[in-house]
């Protein structure tokens, strides 16, 4: 491939300063918030859907692998280059197009932050329900291509739940609609296949989301526990009683600790575990509802339940629960956030294995995790200046999501498999299976221009090489 | 294309893929078994994915037409296929994967229907969400080839929420998986969504799993009547603004409610706000929605006239069997424009006009009808009213006189990309073994 041509290429589609090719400029697009890193050759600015239509001609005219990025805070290696390739990356394509009240939509480029979608159409007593904890960073452009997550996806589900329709840009340049407004659109639903398909399908610039009314009223409860073991099974208890709360977070002692000696949300010092219950809904059935849970709380061995008396000490309670991972960047040089899922009645199975996990590894493991729909987030620490240290904690990770996968449960809940669990695919789907997947991306994205060695794993054949860099990424605040 | 195996050969080797029990060549069964007029040349039974599997590799060497078919609730739709060379059902495909009711997951075969299913779990006090039409028949499979729920859809989502999983096999005779048995998984492409309402063109589903919710232990119907569907949509927009979230958000036109239970008859637009909850929450819904409530409803009348408003596809097709019905998928806020359109159309026309749906989500049937039948009428009407509809509209033909079937493709509309859709097509169904002629994209 010829770089340097392909450079003045990109630099008379979208203008000069809009593109990034000097190394100290392109090193700060070499990782995500994962722990992988991979320099390109060139990051480029588009601003409108024909600049990102001649971009993908000029690569795949030339052969140079192009990944979409949005803020980088994956946790995946979704958004990082191959090694040379082209970043395009949407800061400059951060524009809200549409609110629609009528239809409860808002139309979106892909650079949009997540929270600021949901701020600006809070005066109209909406919000864009996807949160993950990276929210004030995170672009809904990447939300779509991961499929994100985060702690209210347990009533309202994950991204894809509130995508309507995306406007894509094809390898071949073509720009074409898959969806609309409407909740859902007659043909093959390839809004649905598109979100979360990390970048290997296609490049989303214009995105239509759903807007969702906020409730009348929230309740805020967090359940004291001394041990895990009586927070876990506690999850299993409320769902039985039939109530599906907006959020049900676990976050565990040890955790726990470490967040409040960041930011002070008002967590007891000395539990075992704690859960964040959110109810939301009508003021009347979550009155009900919060009753109920505190009841089933106090069954299954609480020492209290807390109840948030208004807004203020709710934020607070929940900023203890975002800031988790900035909390843990204090007391670790490095941590790797793993994402697994396990059927929420094997959630104190789980929880059992990740300690052991935690002293055969001699690790330190915390544990913050969406427990309301399984998906955990063991939070290993270690100094990635340790090789062997690094070493352990990839062992480590595979050894808890095995565990998750023989139990009935995923590799990734919400942050994707891009590069780092690309391997462990094989263990959740069969050759055959894969194949499937492989011909469909084919179908759309037949020379791996698009983001190439994510996801989807070789061919048998083939030797997978990836490298990982043995320099230490700082823990970010807003992951 | 006419197939070039003699049957007696290809029943030979279909019998050694599923046993000599499982391969129906009477001519009597086989013509019982018609779709749209065309009699299968054989049909199979297969009980297992690898068997399903085998049959599908088998129909790609020698290029066979392979219709799947579960509990032939929707074989209606779609247009006339050319010479079938097998119907695959899959009725014997019910293992049930996994159910844990403390996990509110359930996995289980895809001929496994859908009316026991709800028997099943609703045993634990869980919901299957999932409503379609003629539900004792439909199977899982079926539902989710033709996307077609009922009112649920407006409170509990679309199967493209709650189906978690599901394995199928391509048309190449490939066996394949997406997502699993947890909530919550974005391991892989989402081949849930792909095969929701592919009406059987990319695969023969075998199974799927679902997320289940709590059954609601005391549920409440309450009906307001309008002399014009403007005031319906009103209504219906002050319900979507306040703090309720019902179950069901049904519009019901004049001509609709004549497809109820004898209660529920009327001459009147109505909206049917389904709520779930304790005394004090309904109080609260009482208040909310105020004096235009005119009826409230409870108990097994209750039930069954929700079951039958889930029935509306299956009821018209008895009552009127000549009748041409629409599925459309709008935005919220284009319904009222669209019925309006809809009901002048109608009377220019002289047709008969049903309409019912999901009025807060846009999920709208629309039944077209003529007494005497006069097809060409049918087709004025129906092609009138496509020219309406704007850009992110889709429509969906789900039932036609046979006369009109040579212009359904003409009527089916989507806002999604015909050729990326083609090329989905081709990747998992190369030879177009599935469902041939019948859903032209």
């Amino acid at each position: 491939m010829n770089l340097p041509g392909v450079i003045d290429d990109l630099r008379k589609i979208v203008g000069r300063d809009a593109v990034l090719d000097r190394p100290e400029d392109v090193m700060l697009y070499e990782y995500d918030a994962g722990v992988r890193k991979s320099t390109p050759g060139a990051v480029v600015f588009p601003q409108t859907a024909q600049h990102v239509s001649q971009i993908m001609l000029v690569a795949s005219a030339a052969g140079v692998p192009v990944v979409a990025r949005g803020a980088g805070t994956g946790l995946s290696g979704g958004a990082i280059s191959q090694a040379g390739g082209i970043v395009v990356a949407f800061s400059r394509m951060n524009r809200i197009l549409e609110v629609d009240v009528e239809n409860e939509r808002a139309v979106v480029q892909p650079g949009v932050v997540n929270l600021q979608l949901s701020e600006h159409v809070a005066h109209l007593g909406l919000y864009f329900a996807p949160d993950p904890s990276s929210q004030k960073a995170c672009t809904i452009g990447g939300n779509v291509a991961e499929n994100s997550g985060g702690p209210h996806t347990l009533l309202h589900g994950v991204t894809v739940n509130h995508v309507t329709g995306v406007e894509v840009v094809l390898p071949d340049g073509e720009i074409v609609q898959f969806g609309g407004k409407a909740a859902e659109s007659f043909g093959y639903d390839l809004t649905g296949f598109f979100v979360g398909s990390e970048g290997t399908v296609g490049i989303t610039t214009a995105i239509t989301v759903k807007l969702l009314r906020k409730p009348e009223a929230v309740a805020t409860l967090l359940g004291v526990f001394e041990s895990v073991d009586d927070a876990a099974r506690t999850v299993s208890a409320v769902t039985a009683v039939g109530i599906t709360p907006a959020a049900l977070e676990m976050l565990d002692g040890w955790t726990l600790r470490t967040i409040e000696a960041f930011c002070h949300a008002g967590y007891p010092l000395d539990a075992g575990a704690v859960l964040l219950i959110e109810l939301e809904g009508l003021r009347e059935a979550v009155e009900e509802q919060a009753v109920a849970v505190s009841e089933v709380c106090m069954q299954q061995k609480a020492r209290e339940v807390r109840r948030a008396r208004n807004a203020e000490e709710s934020a607070l309670l929940w900023k203890g629960r975002k800031m988790a991972f900035a909390a843990l960047g204090r007391v670790s040089p490095s941590y790797y956030t793993q994402d697994g899922v396990v059927p929420r009645s094997k959630i104190p199975g789980v929880l059992q294995h990740i300690g052991e996990v935690g002293k055969k590894y001699d690790l330190i493991i915390g544990n913050v995790f969406h427990a309301g729909d399984g998906n955990l987030h063991p939070l290993i620490l270690f100094d990635m200046r340790d090789a062997d240290q690094y070493e352990r904690t990839l062992a480590a990770s595979r050894d808890i999501l095995q565990y998750c996968i023989d139990v009935g449960g995923s590799i990734t809940g919400e942050h994707g498999v891009g590069m780092e669990k690309r391997d462990m695919m094989r263990q959740l789907f069969t050759d055959e299976e894969l194949d499937v997947m492989i011909a469909l991306r084919n179908a759309f994205n037949g020379d791996e221009v698009l983001n190439p060695e994510k996801m989807l794993p070789m061919p048998r054949m083939c030797r997978e090489i990836t490298g990982v860099s043995g320099n230490a990424v700082l823990a970010r605040e807003g992951m | 294309m006419s197939t070039v195996v003699a049957p007696a050969s290809l029943a030979r080797e279909l019998r050694e893929i599923c046993g000599p029990g499982y391969v129906i060549d009477d001519p009597a069964k086989l013509e019982a078994a018609s779709i749209l007029g065309v009699t299968p040349a054989l049909a199979v039974e297969p009980a297992t994915a690898e068997e399903v599997a085998a049959i599908l590799r088998l129909a790609n060497e020698r290029g066979l037409n392979v219709v799947p078919a579960g509990g032939c609730t929707q074989q209606q739709a779609g247009a006339v296929p050319p010479p079938i060379d097998v119907l695959l059902y899959t009725h014997r495909l019910t293992a049930i994967e996994h159910y844990d009711p403390g996990d509110l997951t359930v996995g289980i075969g895809a001929g496994f229907r859908v009316a026991k299913l709800c028997d099943m779990v609703g045993a634990s006090g869980l919901l299957f969400a999932g409503d379609p039409p003629a539900h004792e028949l439909a199977t899982v499979g079926g539902m989710l080839a033709s996307g077609l729920i009922g009112p649920r859809r407006h409170g509990y989502g679309g199967l493209r929420d709650y189906c978690i999983g599901v394995k199928f096999v391509t048309g190449d005779g490939r066996t394949g998986k997406g997502g699993g048995r947890v909530v919550k998984n974005v391991a892989g492409y989402d081949m849930m969504k792909l095969l929701i309402g592919s009406w059987g063109t990319l695969a023969v589903i075998t199974g799927a799993s679902f997320k289940l919710f709590p059954l609601a232990p005391q549920r409440r119907t309450f009906i307001a009547e309008f002399s014009t569907v403007a005031d319906a949509i009103e209504y219906r927009s002050r319900v979507l603004r306040s703090p309720l979230s019902p179950m069901c958000l049904e519009l019901v036109s004049p001509d609709a409610a004549a497809f109820l239970p004898g209660d529920d008859r009327s001459n009147a637009w109505s909206i049917y706000v389904r709520a779930a909850g304790s005394d004090v929450v309904l109080a609260r819904y009482r208040s909310e929605l105020g004096k235009a409530i005119g009826r409230e409803v409870e108990g097994d009348d209750e039930s069954a006239l929700w079951r039958a408003l889930a029935d509306f596809p299956r009821t018209l097709s008895l009552r009127y069997p000549h009748s041409l019905l629409l599925a459309l998928s709008l935005p919220p806020a284009e319904v009222r424009t669209a019925v309006q359109d809809l009901e002048s159309i109608a009377g220019h026309n002289r047709v008969q006009l049903a309409v019912m749906g999901r009025v807060g989500i846009g999920q709208m049937l629309v039944a077209l009808w003529a007494v005497p039948a006069s097809p060409a009428a049918l087709a004025a009407a129906a092609s009138a009213f496509c020219t309406t509809l704007g850009k992110d509209s889709s429509v969906a033909v789900l039932q036609c006189p046979d006369p009109l079937r040579p212009q359904i493709s003409a009527w089916n509309k989507t806002p999604t990309h015909r050729r990326s859709m083609q090329a989905v097509k081709r990747a998992l169904d190369p030879k177009d073994i599935l469902n041939r002629g019948r859903f032209v994209l």
